[in-house]
């Protein structure tokens, strides 16, 4: 028999729509389908208000559970915390405003149910004004090749997982958004399936040049995590022979003009060549201790994830 | 790795390791001649180790999983390359002598034995090498000979082939390992560095691919080379990193006191000083900071051993009891 229950995560942090009337509207399909959900509200300090307002859901006798976290933290971590806490090992995550419509969740749960380690939600039918559009479609332009992968909707936030699978992917900081894609670099089937977007979610969304930053410099680093976490220097070690030869050029002209009897003590290329050949021995020099990290941990992590235990298999062997 | 005492009751004595990747043309082929090579008895077994493929593989591996008990599937979650997929199999490999081979049947499982009886002979690795390689010169054999002249020079282990991956463990070699990257390549250099490993090496039957796509190309060679440099520190320095980084930092300190000197020099021969004299006291400043800098990472690489190193089992080299 499938099991019907079901934890669902919502982060209370930034953005937060009236939790009352979200509760019963995320609820009521879900019940429907003949799922007993629990919901778990994760507050960081700064949502104390957003906490009380889940509190008297709970006081009410709904079954919803409050967690409050005493740390400033991001949305991954409140998650995690969720997902610690969740007494089934069926979770749903829900972002605390409106994104999709919910009568779309019970068929992300089901996706689960059939075998996917996650099911992610992707708006279609998306009504947003240009500067949004433009906004993803880069966003995405540029996770695309970076990521390897095809996912359409990074920004939804709304999917259904295994529990053990989301515990085992590691998560942290802003790195929230590419979930789907870390989920899948760990080994899991990891899909994607439509949901029509609400109007709640409809409308122009500013953000600060922060926000744009935060995008890129996660971008980096999740091409870094994914690409170079076993083989740092080859990351270092590009970007060290790139400014490094820079330097070595300039300062091989300089050589080759003094020797021609041109002098070069007030010649600012002279320390342009030395500060290029100095930031690339420092590029390769701490790509040499990375690896030195990496070879070192070898024995403490497992380069791979065994697929999930099929009776034909002899996954369960010693190792 | 480690198994109960119970376990040890059913051990078999040899493991073939063999990844697999999209071979569906090859699995039924390969167990075959593994059956063929190493007979009826039951002190072997064969990991099959599937990385993740797309074709029929992993179907043709458990249909030989079903007709022979001393087959053995392990399936990855997905692609995770040639080095993870070895050491998965190494991970659940039972047997006290351990051999790896390629699955596209360009090895010759028939070679098993003599490697074993190699093995037996008092050394800890025996790596084959392809004596009549059947590949193509310009693209496979060619680069091939120039990584191996490299990877022998760098290293220090006389390995004419470390491209050949039918080769023969002792149990405790591979229990140090701990592969993970691309280091597949580099086994031999590895287990010398990490365990003291004795290492020979044979000639052994090379074929024609048949089956499937090669999945190397000329691209290899860049990743080679990154990943012989990081051989070559692991071996010479895994254990003192901050000899490296003040041998390094030294050098840097040297140049910044030739830009000093060269300054001193600079001023004594054209007076007055122009303000674009102070090029060279800011070059000197810069190597300064690269030696400072060089110096703290080298204690931080250091620290990083302190902290690792007594906890790693590679740090343990082997050693052999006298009969």
């Amino acid at each position: 028999m499938k099991p019907s229950g079901v934890s669902v995560i919502i982060p209370l942090h930034e953005r937060c729509d009236p939790l009352g009337p979200l509760y019963k509207e995320y609820l009521d399909p879900l019940r429907a389908a003949g799922l007993d959900p629990e919901f778990l509200f994760v507050a960081a300090p700064s949502h104390a208000a957003q906490a009380n307002e889940a509190d008297v859901l709970r006081k009410s006798g709904e079954p919803v559970r409050v967690l409050r976290l005493a740390q400033p933290t991001g949305p991954a971590m409140l998650t995690r915390v969720g997902a610690i806490e969740a007494k089934n090992d069926l979770l749903l995550v829900l972002p605390a405003y409106r994104r999709i419509e919910a009568q779309y969740l019970p068929g992300l749960v089901e996706r689960v149910h059939q075998g996917a380690d996650a099911a992610f939600a992707a708006r279609v039918g998306r009504r947003e004004p240009l500067s949004n559009r433009a906004r993803r479609w880069l966003f995405h332009s540029l996770a695309r090749p970076v990521t390897r992968n095809r996912f359409h909707d990074l920004g939804c936030g709304v999917a259904a997982l295994r529990r053990d699978a989301l515990l085992e992917t590691p998560i942290y900081g802003d790195f929230f958004r590419f979930l789907p894609t870390l989920m899948q670099r760990e080994g899991f089937e990891v899909v994607e399936l439509p949901a029509q977007q609400h109007p709640g979610d409809v409308g122009v969304r500013f953000y600060g040049p922060a926000a744009y930053l935060r995008a890129a410099v996660d971008l980096l680093g999740s091409y870094f995590l994914a690409r170079f976490t076993e083989r740092p220097l080859r990351f270092f070690g590009l970007i060290g022979l790139l400014l490094g030869g820079i330097g070595a050029i300039l300062l091989v002209i300089l050589l080759v003009q003094r020797i021609g009897g041109v002098g070069i003590a007030n010649r600012p290329a002279l320390l342009l060549g030395t500060l290029f050949l100095a930031l690339g021995i420092q590029s390769i020099a701490l790509g040499l201790v990375a690896e030195i990290i990496v070879h070192l941990s070898a024995p403490t992590r497992r380069p791979y994830r065994l697929a999930r235990l099929d009776s034909a298999d002899s996954n369960d062997s010693p190792g | 790795m480690k198994s109960s005492s119970n376990d040890d009751l059913n051990r078999p004595r040899l493991s073939v390791v063999v990844p697999l990747y999209n071979e569906e043309g090859s699995v039924e082929r390969l167990v075959q001649a593994v059956q063929e090579a190493l007979g009826p008895k039951q002190d072997w077994e064969l990991v099959l180790v599937d990385d993740g493929s797309r074709d029929s593989t992993v179907a043709r591996a458990r249909s030989a999983v079903a007709q022979d008990s001393r087959v053995r599937l392990v399936r990855l979650a997905r692609n995770y390359g040639q080095t993870p997929a070895m050491q998965a199999g190494f991970a659940s490999a039972r047997g006290n002598v351990i051999v790896t081979m390629d699955g596209d049947l360009q090895n010759d499982p028939a070679d098993i034995p003599r490697l074993v009886a190699r093995l037996d002979e008092g050394y800890d690795l025996v790596a084959g090498y392809r004596e009549r390689r059947q590949d193509v010169w310009l693209t496979r054999r060619f680069p091939s000979m120039i990584a191996n002249w490299l990877i022998r020079k760098a290293t220090g282990v006389p390995i004419r082939d470390n491209g050949c991956s039918l080769k023969a463990f002792r149990r405790p070699v591979v229990e140090r390992l701990h592969l993970y990257s691309d280091l597949h390549r580099f086994i031999p250099a590895v287990a010398a560095a990490t365990a003291g490993a004795r290492i020979t090496e044979m000639p052994v039957r090379h074929h024609a691919r048949r089956f499937g796509q090669s999945k190397y190309g000329l691209s290899r060679i860049a990743k080679v080379m990154a990943d012989l440099m990081v051989i070559v520190m692991i071996r010479s320095f895994r254990g003192r990193p901050l000899h490296l980084f003040a041998g390094a930092a030294l050098v840097a300190l040297l140049f910044s006191l030739a830009a000093l000197v060269a300054e001193v020099i600079a001023v004594a021969a054209f007076r007055p000083v122009k303000a674009e004299a102070l090029v060279f006291p800011s070059v000197a400043i810069v190597w300064f900071g690269l030696a400072v800098y060089l110096l703290i990472l080298g204690l931080m690489a250091e620290g990083a051993v302190r902290r690792y190193g007594r906890r790693v089992a590679g740090e343990i080299p082997l050693a052999r009891e006298a009969a």
